[in-house]
């Protein structure tokens, strides 16, 4: 599978690439604010997008922190309950929507023309848009913190009719705040399948695709698919609560389990969103550093199609204890555990990419090894809550609260960072510090055990989610996820620091920045061109 | 008409041997392998809901 | 089927040892035969896990120490073996199918809530339950003791701080009991990890679930679906009693419900009706309108000085009475009995400053209500 380019055309035509773009009568770009306002250069919106996410990953890591402090020991000493609740729907609304979905947006923007040899994204317009969108949403969001009777309090889930008719007035906010992100989903979605669809170098056929590129392929249209019904969802609300309608209203006639099959419909492809680009970008690190093809290129194209196929049609295992039909909790059991299949492929792949291998243990491999074994255990967690009679006692726990957090934070989060500490030679021209990455990998990895392991314990020791309060037999797992959370969130300041470090100097990075590397982005300069590719290369398949 | 039942089949639990997935690839004709693919999801997904209504009796 | 149950749960006892009674970092295996299922069923689940995380892990770190770059390791090349592949499908595809049969039973005997003995209608509402036992004419809400002042850390914090009930729902040993379920607001959930029971109360809809108690003993659990402001101050406490021990109580709290039927008739006085109206009030109304009828803005509006509810005593009523439609006020006439309401409508009319002087009397409450 492994691309390999004919050393000769591209590498001369990128190069000359940047005098061309001017030559060719570009008007200049404009300066300061301007230029990035108006900007339509994949690698510069790829860049906003990943500035904005840092920037509201580290918000939505300080309501966490907010909810993680009053956690610290039994008693109410910090926060009140109402802004608790708003506190640990924030983060969740926060982290979802506004730091881990955009990463993985803005390292489509960057990497999947460079990996698919393509001179941008197929629309640069729209993209400019659909990134613009973001801020205006989540300021809007974040606005509604400071609204009378607080921002939104009913879990990111927002079950109704808590979030209809039990709402504060500002839910109305929040529903335009996630329309427009929603928009700005689709169309960056939209564009992502054009561009990979259309913009292909001669060539490549879909099958010689980089896996990451694969993966966003099919989350792309996984997007376009679900985002939707979200939107139809907070519309259903927005009638319910200004307009009179009773979508949600059992007074009125309405159906409040309605809005959870709706929500889930939503919500679990959205969880695939979340971590399908994650599998792409492990798939890329670990042959890389392994010095080996990876094991089973077709079979992991296959499984990741298979697992957005079942992601349809698993949602309602969010929703075992709700009272559905004894027909409708076994369809979901099975589809739910059928899932862990393709799943199982997808590691036992990695692994065996590793086996026999020449393995070496820079940051993004150390990162992405911590994926395997992380999600892995988020996985075993997720395959027990499968089991439906068992998720009666799992179900609305810190158990779920450790799954989850298991599969987003050493799942989707390490691997953008896996991502970003093997992509950043090529976006800055420096090897990242490789001694302080190093750091930030070792205290990321405590850090997120400490804070969620003993969560598993708590839930299944019978403590509720989303209470800012609870009993004593709980207070020392607590304790230790308290003392962990603030760990892990001192820690990420190294990855900052890191970054900077690694825009403003450090050692030159070659074109093919690591040894074992072999997709397209390593035949261009680092740090790359602002434009490349303006003349696609001649894509020749490797022979295996 | 077999064998791209195989292959769709393949693409459901993830399996699949790369000699095939070239001949597939090179088969050119993707509507089929979409018709075929939609046709084995309902049929899983009704064999599904059939087992279960079955086992809830 | 039963022969595969019977045998995965010998492996899972016999990896994890008989324990009965909960550690506080496991599952508890509870007081039912269903508890027990689930307690097996995560057991085993849990040591595949375990195994299958063991073997790839183990593969995984042995090629990470073995296949080391800074060792000289030379890659290999491969990048396919079909039959491998086929055989890491197939293999965890069996597990699953292993782990569905037992799963399914269980399921199945949770779904049955067919021949109870006693019907419970368990009603959530913001922030307390309410128990009814059907045909019986016996209800009562059951709503958090912990001081406030435990929460604050202002007095020492006892051994079931947060887990302690001013009524607990009491329940027959050995007796199948079926939970009806519903809300009166929001969606709330039911949980009693002893009894592997949590089922969602859902406003407009019933649920059902059931539960037969092998030992008598106190059950403590929380409301598990997240219903606004005191979420975490709902918990759940269960009593369960031998059966005789349970006849003579519901007897004794039939008994009391129709005295206090009776005493709609009679007149009372401002005191007792002060008195009364009191407890009623620091149990239902205090959590939102505070202590103190002050209130906490926007959502809930102070009682102490409103001149609304000064001047106009049938409002007054009707909105305790009906709720107050668009708001979290819920309506009370269904959960409250004409003594309590006349008792906490007076209290709240002449207590922190309101001195309207108003007596509402429990007969004018049910003529109300009837009409």
């Amino acid at each position: 599978m492994a691309p390999k380019l004919p050393p000769q055309p591209p590498l001369q035509h990128s190069t000359t690439a940047v005098a061309d773009g001017q030559a060719h009568g570009h008007a200049a770009p404009p300066k300061g604010i301007l230029r990035w306002l108006l900007t339509t250069n994949h690698k510069e919106i790829g860049s906003l997008y990943l500035i904005f996410s840092l920037i509201m990953f580290f918000i939505g890591g300080i309501f966490a922190l907010v909810v993680r402090a009053e956690l610290f020991q039994p008693g109410l000493q910090l926060v009140n309950p109402e802004f608790f609740n708003q506190m640990t729907t924030m983060h969740g609304l926060i982290m979802v929507f506004a730091a881990v979905m955009p990463a993985f947006t803005g390292l489509a923007n960057w990497m999947i023309p460079l990996q698919i040899g393509a001179p941008d994204m197929a629309l640069p317009r729209l993209n400019n848009f659909s990134f613009w969108l973001l801020p205006v949403a989540f300021t809007l969001l974040l606005s509604t913190l400071l609204m009378p009777g607080g921002g939104p309090n009913f879990g990111w889930t927002f079950y109704a009719p808590l979030s209809t008719t039990y709402a504060p007035p500002s839910t109305t906010f929040f529903i335009l705040a996630l329309h427009i992100a929603g928009i700005s989903s689709i169309l960056g979605a939209i564009n992502i399948v054009a561009t990979i669809l259309n913009m292909r170098a001669p060539g490549m056929r879909l099958m010689d695709m980089p896996l990451f590129v694969w993966t966003w392929l099919i989350t792309a249209f996984l997007l376009i698919a679900v985002m939707p019904v979200l939107a139809g969802v907070i519309t259903m609300m927005l009638m319910d609560i200004n307009f009179g309608t009773s979508f949600f209203d059992a007074a009125g006639g309405g159906d409040p389990v309605l809005f959870q099959h709706l929500f889930w419909f939503f919500g679990h492809p959205e969880v695939y969103i979340m971590i399908l680009p994650a599998f792409g970008i492990v798939s890329a690190i670990i042959p890389t550093f392994a010095r080996k093809p990876l094991f089973g290129y077709a079979s992991m194209v296959y499984a990741v199609a298979a697992i957005a196929l079942l992601s349809f049609l698993v949602w309602a295992h969010h929703m075992f204890v709700v009272g559905l039909p004894l027909a409708a909790e076994l369809f979901f059991m099975y589809t739910t555990m059928l899932i862990a299949v393709p799943t199982g492929v997808k590691v036992f792949n990695w692994v065996t990419t590793l086996f026999r291998g020449s393995i070496s243990f820079e940051s993004p491999m150390l990162f992405a090894l911590a994926f395997v074994v992380l999600f892995t255990i988020g996985g075993f967690s997720g395959l027990m809550l499968a089991i439906a009679p068992a998720d009666f006692q799992y179900h609305d726990t810190y158990f779920v609260v450790a799954h989850f957090h298991y599969v987003l934070v050493p799942g989707a989060i390490f691997a953008i960072m896996a991502g970003v500490y093997y992509w950043l030679p090529k976006w800055t021209g420096h090897y990242p510090n490789e001694r302080l990455a190093q750091w930030h990998f070792w205290f990321s990895v405590i850090g997120v055990n400490l804070t969620f392991f003993p969560m598993h314990f708590a839930g299944l020791a019978g403590m509720p989610r989303r209470i800012p309060d609870y009993a004593l037999q709980f207070a020392d797992f607590n304790f230790v996820s308290s003392v962990g959370a603030f760990f892990f969130g001192t820690s990420q300041l190294l990855f900052v620091l890191v970054i900077v470090l690694c825009v403003r100097g450090g050692k030159k990075a070659p074109a093919k920045a690591w040894e074992g590397a072999v997709d397209l982005e390593w035949t261009v300069p680092s740090p790359a061109p602002l434009h490349t590719f303006e003349t696609p290369p001649v894509f020749q398949r490797a022979s295996h | 008409m077999w064998s791209i039942v195989k292959s769709v089949l393949a693409a459901l639990i993830g399996v699949q041997k790369n000699q095939r997935r070239e001949e597939d690839f090179t088969s050119g004709r993707p509507a089929a392998f979409i018709i075929t693919g939609i046709v084995v999801t309902l049929v899983f997904v009704l064999i599904l809901i059939t087992l279960a209504n079955f086992v809830a009796r | 089927m039963r022969s595969a149950w019977r045998w995965l749960l010998a492996i899972s006892l016999t990896v994890s040892g008989s324990q009965v009674h909960a550690n506080g970092w496991n599952m508890p295996v509870g007081v039912t035969d269903i508890s027990a299922d689930i307690y097996n069923l995560h057991m085993t689940i849990f040591w595949i896990c375990v195994v299958i995380g063991v073997l790839v892990f183990g593969v995984m770190f042995y090629s990470l120490f073995r296949y080391r770059h800074s060792k000289g390791a030379k890659a290999a090349n491969f990048h396919e073996h079909t039959s491998v592949e086929v055989l890491w499908t197939a293999v965890p595809i069996l597990i699953l199918v292993g782990m569905a049969v037992p799963a399914t039973a269980t399921l199945k005997n949770m779904y049955d809530t067919s021949d109870a003995e006693l019907d419970v209608m368990i009603t959530g509402q913001q922030w307390r339950w309410r128990y009814e036992y059907l045909g019986e004419d016996v209800a009562f809400n059951s709503n958090m003791s912990t001081p406030r002042a435990q929460i604050r850390g202002e007095e020492e914090r006892g051994e079931h701080y947060l887990l302690e009930v001013d009524e607990p729902l009491v329940l027959p040993i050995n007796r199948k009991v079926r939970f009806l379920m519903t809300s009166d607001d929001v969606i709330h959930s039911w949980w009693v990890p002893d009894f592997a029971v949590k089922q969602d109360t859902i406003p407009g809809f019933i649920n059902e679930n059931w539960v037969k108690i092998n030992e008598p003993g106190i059950y403590r659990g929380q409301c598990a679906e997240l219903c606004g402001m005191d979420h975490g101050f709902m918990p759940i406490v269960v009593h369960a009693m031998e059966e005789e021990e349970f006849d003579g109580w519901l007897a004794e709290r039939k008994e009391a419900a129709e005295e206090e039927a009776m005493g709609v008739d009679r007149d009372w006085a401002l005191d007792e009706l002060m008195e009364r109206g009191e407890s009623v009030y620091q149990a239902i109304c205090s959590s939102c309108h505070q202590a103190e009828g002050q209130g906490a803005a926007p959502a809930f509006p102070a009682l102490a000085g409103n001149e609304e509810l000064i001047n106009d005593l049938d409002w007054h009523l009707n909105v305790v009475l009906n709720g107050a439609s668009g708001t979290a006020m819920p309506a009370f006439r269904s959960t409250l009995n004409p003594v309590e309401i006349a008792a906490v409508v007076t209290y709240t009319r002449n207590a922190w400053g309101n001195d309207t002087g108003d007596v509402v009397q429990p007969s004018m409450v049910a003529e109300t209500i009837a009409q």
